[in-house]
């Protein structure tokens, strides 16, 4: 990847670079590209991307070098020491000009049907930089406009600009070179390689690094007007990695998921295992609390929930189970931890969370719970296994079950006397418990998990919960009141405030600034 | 038991003005009480209160107070695109828009550092369109007055010939009064063929009915009575309260931003500012008078020497491309789409453009941050420096000589209140 890239000097060397007559001091092994970004500088460009190599190929970044007879792609270049780089002279910006006017030249006008319309990096770099009318009327090259190239995408080889950052993706980070350039000159065009179909597990990346709307995702394509989407930071909860993410909502609904770049956890990527997580949120939600399976009020349910615990803990408390879920955030956690530790003191807890899957060197992580070092950290040494909660239930060690979250607990669930379920969707689990509380998900609340490196990381709420669920700390507060607790929590934070005194290694992390959800056509502009 | 009131006092019938002050003066004496006029108030237009302290008839004290009708159009422009910005403006002042219209493009077009650029012909059809609104404005304003001194003919003579107007730029522009006309780098539309004929022939008629009011109200001695010498204000207090238009001009300041700061094409028309010598509430009335006839002038003018060719820039950064382009070329197609979906992309800066509106001297403070959207877009608003002086010129006179005193001041609420 390009971050790896050798640097041809040491990194401590550093060169005084003129730009634009500014004078700067940058580190030695800089790209002109980069260094004119680092003092905001605007250079266009299509096939450059900062978590991939340089080829040079689109020339949009060209720019004059004093002593170099012709413009130079800066992207490509290093900077040296007392380098004159002059990136807004008439000279510059004619050929910018001429670049985006060859790059248009064959390009199909789809804007209207386009779904990177209005996030077009084309559309951009024409608006700005050129702004020019048609010098031709000729009749354009005619290409392919819908290629099944891949399970989620879809390839208009007209709107393809060649810029290769797709071929890069596959290649550099799925390291599955799949895709790849076949004929020439204006007949060019991207398509896979013989034999081969996009099919690797990072394949949407490709989505999100086409610059014009080429590849676009059979999930999303022509599903949403994606200038009017709002976009909320958040984490992608499908495996332990965490990978930072934005999700992209509008009208209470989630569209996509993309990811937000990290250094350090994703850079800047997802897989697309991770970008349908967000379909779960929309499906077979429990959408108000159930007692016995009827419809109850959340009143009712709390008491009667409330009721039946309190029951077991006074006639069989050896014979009290709770099962946690590595799915749920920090806060819920520590919420239903106070809650077993004082009114409860039951003496069973298990730790239940998705079975364990497949795994890779680049992101997907075997474990794909998003919180399992959070749920350790929080439960405590004395958690039990999800085998060990389906020998107990089996062998009748527990009469009483309180399950939180649900995900991988299975029965038999006719052995216990009572059953207690608050969980986010419908299903067996559901159907057999005598209380069924709905949970909000990950995307309908703020809270944080760790992840598999031990970060410490915020999810955001980018829509409401769906019907009458609520966070699980606010459930555990409701269950804490039934059974005389004063649980006095007002929202997450002040459960991640709590948290951070008593778990030892969460004390001194911050919340984070409260960050409203922005609409993509303001994104980089003022809120 | 109370005293028994003692019997009142034999009257005569009063017949002259200096036996019936005596009569107040002497047989009932007053104390001051506060008198609420307005918000709702037909003479109070656009709905402004004045709070009173009167002694009898008289105003011992006056607090103007304006507000009432403000939308927010200063924050809801910062949400806004550029062009998004007409129809606000527009709802400024909604007797004359096409002036707000130009003033708010005139300044976004020194921002954009196009306003060299602009095509001849807008800048003719923008000084039409402005001075048919100019009339427009005056009359509503005359007419008004007049109905409320009781002259309810002349109200219905100069009401018709502003609809006759109006009619004209509903034909240009597709509405009646809030037209949207203007755009950055021109105009919207192009006259029509027959404009000018048809221009020429309502000017004539609307001739006419300014003749007839002058001639119903000029040498009316009721109208002159409650005009003449009521609410003087000096030129130098004119200065000191920032008064423009013919407000100011009326008290003998000879400022016309038109004159004194020529915009668009004014500088190659030939008018008077007719400028008034009292600054009661007659100049004001007779100011208002000439200054149509001096628009009528500019608009003959300005047909006889209107220029062929286009009426929108040349620019895809800020107008619309032709639509066979936008459906036939990728090029246009991205502009289009740009420009309706981000909007006009102005660099960042600040600016102070101010034009001649219909009561002075129209301000629009913008200030660009690059995003797209205006960072700040100040109005100032004419008659929001004309409406405070009245606190200071109602004390004195009697309640009646609110009415004209108001009417002459020519508040309009949607641009005083924003």
């Amino acid at each position: 990847m390009a971050d790896e890239r050798q640097a041809p000097f040491a990194p401590t060397r550093k060169v005084t670079v003129t730009i634009d007559g500014h004078t700067h001091e940058f580190s030695a092994g800089m790209t002109i590209l980069e260094a004119c970004q680092r003092v905001g500088v605007k250079v266009p460009f299509f096939c450059w991307h900062p978590g991939l190599s340089a080829p040079a190929v689109c020339r949009q970044c060209l720019v004059e070098v004093k002593g170099f007879p012709k413009p130079i792609p800066s992207c490509y270049t290093p900077v040296l020491d007392k380098m004159e780089v002059v990136t807004n002279s008439p000279k510059v910006l004619d050929v910018r000009r001429q670049m985006l006017e060859f790059t248009l030249l064959n390009h199909p006008i789809d804007c209207p049907i386009c779904d990177k319309a209005g996030e077009c990096e084309l559309q951009k770099h024409y608006f700005e930089w050129d702004a020019r009318s048609a010098r031709n009327d000729g009749g354009k090259v005619r290409k392919a406009k819908v290629v099944d190239v891949g399970r989620h995408i879809v390839l208009d080889q007209e709107r393809c600009i060649l810029c290769s950052r797709c071929v890069r993706v596959c290649n550099e980070v799925a390291r599955q070179p799949e895709l790849t350039m076949a004929f020439r000159g204006d007949r060019q065009i991207l398509t896979t390689a013989p034999g081969q179909r996009l099919d690797n597990p990072y394949s949407l990346n490709t989505v999100d690094v086409c610059p014009v709307g080429a590849l676009t995702a059979k999930d999303f394509r022509f599903s949403m007007r994606a200038w009017e989407l709002w976009a909320t930071p958040s984490v992608c909860p499908g495996c332990a990695t965490g990978c930072n993410i934005e999700i992209h909502a509008a009208c209470n609904v989630i569209r996509r998921l993309v990811p937000r770049p990290n250094p350090v956890v994703n850079k800047h990527w997802m897989c697309d295992e991770g970008r349908f997580t967000y379909q779960r949120v929309h499906q077979d939600r429990l959408a108000a609390p159930r007692l016995a399976g009827a419809t109850a009020t959340w009143e009712a349910a709390l008491a009667q929930a409330a009721r039946v615990l309190g029951e077991a803990r006074a006639s069989s408390p050896s014979t009290l189970g709770v099962a946690l879920s590595a799915q749920a955030t920090n806060e819920d956690l520590f919420a239903f931890m106070r809650l077993v530790s004082e009114p409860l003191r039951a003496d069973r807890l298990y730790l239940t969370g998705e079975a364990e899957g497949w795994c890779d060197d680049i992101l997907v992580s075997a474990d794909k719970n998003p919180n399992t070092t959070g749920a350790k950290l929080i439960g405590g040494p004395t958690l039990r296994t999800a085998a060990e909660l389906k020998r107990d239930m089996e062998g009748g060690a527990l009469t009483t079950l309180l399950v939180v979250g649900g995900a991988g607990v299975t029965g038999p669930f006719d052995k216990l006397s009572s059953l207690l379920v608050v969980t986010s969707h419908q299903g067996p689990l559901c159907a057999a418990a005598q209380v069924a509380l709905p949970l909000a998900m990950w995307a309908e609340v703020d809270g944080t998990f760790f992840n598999r490196q031990g970060k410490l990381q915020r999810v955001r709420p980018a829509i409401t919960p769906a019907g009458l669920s609520r966070p699980g700390w606010q459930i555990a507060v409701g269950l804490g009141r039934g059974l005389g607790a004063t649980l006095a929590y007002a929202d997450a934070k002040q459960v991640f405030a709590a948290a951070c005194e008593k778990v030892t290694l969460m004390s001194g992390a911050e919340w984070g600034k409260p960050e409203m959800p922005v609409q993509l056509r303001f994104a980089n502009s003022r809120g | 038991m109370d005293e028994p009131s003692p019997p009142p006092t034999s009257r005569r019938v009063v017949l002259g003005l200096g036996e019936a002050a005596h009569f107040v003066e002497d047989e009932m004496p007053t104390e001051a009480m506060p008198l609420n006029m307005g918000p709702s108030h037909p003479a109070m237009h656009g709905t402004v209160r004045m709070v009173l302290e009167v002694e009898g008839e008289k105003i011992r004290s006056a607090d103007v107070q304006v507000g009432y009708l403000h939308r927010g159009f200063e924050k809801e422009a910062e949400h806004a695109t550029w062009t998004q910005i007409f129809p606000y403006t527009d709802r400024l002042n909604y007797v004359s828009p096409m002036l707000c219209n130009v003033g708010y493009a005139l300044a976004v077009e020194q921002l954009l550092d196009i306003d060299g650029k602009i095509p001849e012909r807008a800048q003719f059809i923008r000084v039409i369109v402005g001075e048919i609104s100019r009339i427009t404005d005056h009359l509503t304003c005359l007419a008004a007055s007049a109905m409320e001194l009781g002259a309810f003919t002349v109200f219905f003579y100069l009401i018709k010939a502003r609809e006759w107007l109006w009619e004209l730029l509903e034909e240009v522009s597709g509405a009646r009064l809030t037209h949207s006309y203007v755009r950055i780098g021109g105009v919207a539309a192009d006259l029509s063929e027959d404009f000018c004929p048809k221009l020429r022939e309502v000017l004539r008629r609307v001739r006419g009915a300014i003749g007839d009011a002058d001639k119903l109200l000029t040498s009316n001695r009721i109208f002159r009575d409650r005009m003449d010498g009521i609410a003087v204000i000096t030129r130098d207090e004119a200065i000191a309260w920032g008064l423009t238009g013919p407000v100011g001009r009326s008290a003998g300041l000879a400022y016309d931003v038109r004159k004194d700061h020529p915009y668009l094409v004014y500088d190659r028309f030939d008018f008077e500012v007719p400028v008034g010598s009292k600054g009661d509430n007659f100049d004001r009335f007779a100011v208002r008078l000439e200054e149509m006839r001096q628009s009528m002038r500019i608009l003959e003018q300005a047909m006889d020497r209107l220029p062929a060719g286009p009426i929108l820039i040349d620019d895809a950064r800020v107008a619309l491309p032709p639509k066979r382009e936008v459906y036939n070329t990728i090029e246009s197609m991205i502009a289009h789409f740009k420009l309706i979906m981000d909007g006009i992309v102005v660099p960042p800066g600040e600016i102070y453009s101010f034009t001649e509106g219909g009561n002075g001297e129209l301000g629009f403070y913008i200030v660009s941050d690059g995003t797209g959207r205006p960072w700040k877009c100040r109005v100032r608003p004419p008659c929001f420096a004309n409406t405070a002086v009245l606190n200071k010129l109602l004390p004195g006179l009697f309640v009646a000589d609110i009415i004209p005193t108001f009417g002459m001041i020519n508040m309009i609420g949607g641009e005083c209140d924003r």
